[in-house]
């Protein structure tokens, strides 16, 4: 690292930082391209099909075609980019850098591993360093400002059902987001911090002391709210082509299109790591004290992806949700059990447990 | 009178959710891990330039012009086929042949020209019911497919060496000289 900082004439915290970041994005990139894959395998298969396997690399090698991501972003680069005549322009345009932007960003507060110390430097791979003074209340502020990416789409499309789509992903995450919030914060009450590597080290490395055991029911509150946040199936009544032609992006084509897809992607990402490190101990081994750097990025990859393949999973088993019955769930539901596991856990602590 | 819907009471522990749907997400799986150890050609999904389906027996595909042992049609020209088509399609201009031999002669009729237009034919099967010769059958290619309109249009050589490949037996392209008369043979 300091080779390459004096390269750069730079400090290594600098290079480091550069590294991370190039890292960190391309590795969320690539899975949330690859994510697109795997949905479609994996929903094919559980519907007894066999989903895309003949995109090959030079007509040839198939590998089980996985080359459908490459033929697919060709072509969509090269669709032709159509815009509606009364739409408005600026904001059509950026709406999908709104929705990509914050799906992206979630990811940099997550500790992907074990940090090192080397030449006296201590390393931590995650890209914001712990004790930034955001912690995990970041996350969830970047994660409220995804719903402006779908909603000013919607809006700026002038299209009726868009609108629709738009303002029932809005009035949805009004509903679900009181509710995760206090589940997170029964968890920043119990840990005694907000840091996500505060997290990771007060749950330890034996399975049964990780936040999913005695904060069952928070699990549950977070990761259904996860799912609306992430506008996926149960919940994506942004996008309900059932009923709403394709929601806030039925007027996207081209590569704007395939951009908002991979927002989507890209936040399933970030919502698995999330998961992962509030309630499955993060990049902690099980039955490990102190794994090495690598044991620890492969056992945080192994949750993060095992989360992601929850997402398609469920994805393919439920049907979609009336909206009216997230309000019901939302507020009737998931408020009161995230409240009550506030109020058992606060309880448990002023007993001293 | 007005039909009475029975609502349905949830027990306590599906209205909870989180039950009914691991229950759902057990089922997906399996379904998933039986789709995922099951050998290709074992799948429901037949790949379809790589596997072909086996069609039944009694399945009315590409037409085939039936043919002797030695290689004449059994075609009469008797135009039944043609009349009994819906689609019209069937187009046959008749010829005699003979063999005039002062033992055997005879004096029989054979098509010179039998064209089915594919494009219009909708494979119902009604000439091969109609034909008193059995001499047109249906059978089970189902790849009619062409570039132009024009390749489309089966003559009677065509008609005649659609399934020879399949079943083993040589190209022609040309009537034999006929030796006995065709009613001789036992059909």
């Amino acid at each position: 690292m300091d080779t390459l900082a004096s390269l750069l004439h730079t400090s290594p915290a600098i290079a480091w930082m550069g590294v991370k970041i190039v890292i960190v994005f391309s590795a969320v990139m690539l899975l949330a391209s690859v994510w697109t894959w795997v949905e479609r395998r994996g929903a094919a298969m559980i519907q007894d099909r066999i989903g895309p396997n003949r995109a090959a690399l030079f007509g040839k090698i198939r590998i089980l075609g996985l080359a459908q991501l490459l033929a697919d972003g060709i072509k969509f680069f090269f669709k032709e980019d159509l815009e509606p005549t009364d739409a408005n322009k600026g904001l059509f345009w950026l709406a999908p850098f709104l929705a990509f932007v914050p799906a992206m960003m979630g990811f940099a507060i997550i500790p992907f591993g074990r940090d090192f110390t080397s030449g006296g430097h201590v390393y931590h791979l995650s890209v914001l360093d712990p004790g930034n003074g955001m912690g995990m209340l970041y996350p969830l502020a970047i994660g409220g400002l995804a719903v402006y990416g779908v909603l000013v789409a919607a809006w700026s499309s002038n299209n009726k059902w868009s609108i629709l789509g738009g303002m029932r992903s809005s009035a949805t995450m009004v509903s679900y987001e009181i509710g995760m919030s206090l589940a997170v914060v029964s968890l920043f009450m119990t840990t005694g911090g907000y840091d996500p590597s505060e997290i990771i080290a007060a749950q330890g490395h034996l399975p049964w002391h990780w936040n999913v055991v005695p904060q069952f029911l928070g699990f549950i509150v977070f990761f259904t709210c996860m799912f609306a946040e992430t506008n996926r199936l149960p919940f994506d009544f942004a996008e309900g082509e059932s009923e709403i032609v394709a929601g806030f992006n039925t007027e996207y084509g081209s590569m704007k299109f395939s951009l908002l897809a991979l927002a989507e992607y890209a936040h399933l990402m970030t919502a698995s790591a999330l998961v992962a490190t509030l309630y499955f101990g993060g990049w902690q081994v099980p039955f490990v004290a102190h794994p090495s750097v690598g044991l620890s990025i492969l056992s945080f990859l192994i949750k993060m992806l095992f989360f992601a393949w929850v997402f398609v999973w469920i994805r393919w088993t439920l049907p979609r949700f009336r909206y009216d019955q997230l309000m019901h769930l939302g507020w009737k539901a998931m408020l009161p059990l995230s409240m009550l596991n506030l109020i058992v856990h606060a309880w448990l602590m002023s007993h001293g447990r | 009178m007005g039909v009475v819907v029975k609502k349905v009471e949830l027990s306590w522990l599906d209205r909870t959710y989180v039950w009914p749907v691991m229950k759902g997400m057990g089922i997906t799986f399996r379904h998933f891990i039986k789709q995922l150890f099951t050998p290709t050609s074992k799948r429901y999904t037949i790949q379809y330039p790589d596997m072909k389906k086996q069609m039944p027996a009694g399945y009315r595909g590409l037409h085939e012009l039936k043919r002797f042992e030695d290689g004449a049609i059994k075609c009469v020209a008797c135009f039944m086929c043609a009349e009994a088509c819906p689609a019209r399609c069937i187009s046959i201009e008749a010829e005699e042949f003979s063999n005039l031999n002062f033992t055997q002669g005879f004096e029989e009729k054979r098509p010179q020209v039998f064209k089915i237009d594919m494009l219009r034919c909708i494979y119902c099967g009604m000439c091969e019911e109609a034909c008193p010769k059995d001499a047109i059958w249906l059978r089970n290619d189902y790849e009619v497919a062409a570039y132009d309109r024009l390749s489309m249009q089966f003559g009677k050589w065509d008609l005649m060496n659609t399934y020879a490949e399949a079943d083993g037996k040589e190209r022609i392209s040309e009537d034999p000289i006929p030796s006995v008369p065709r009613r001789a043979i036992a059909m």
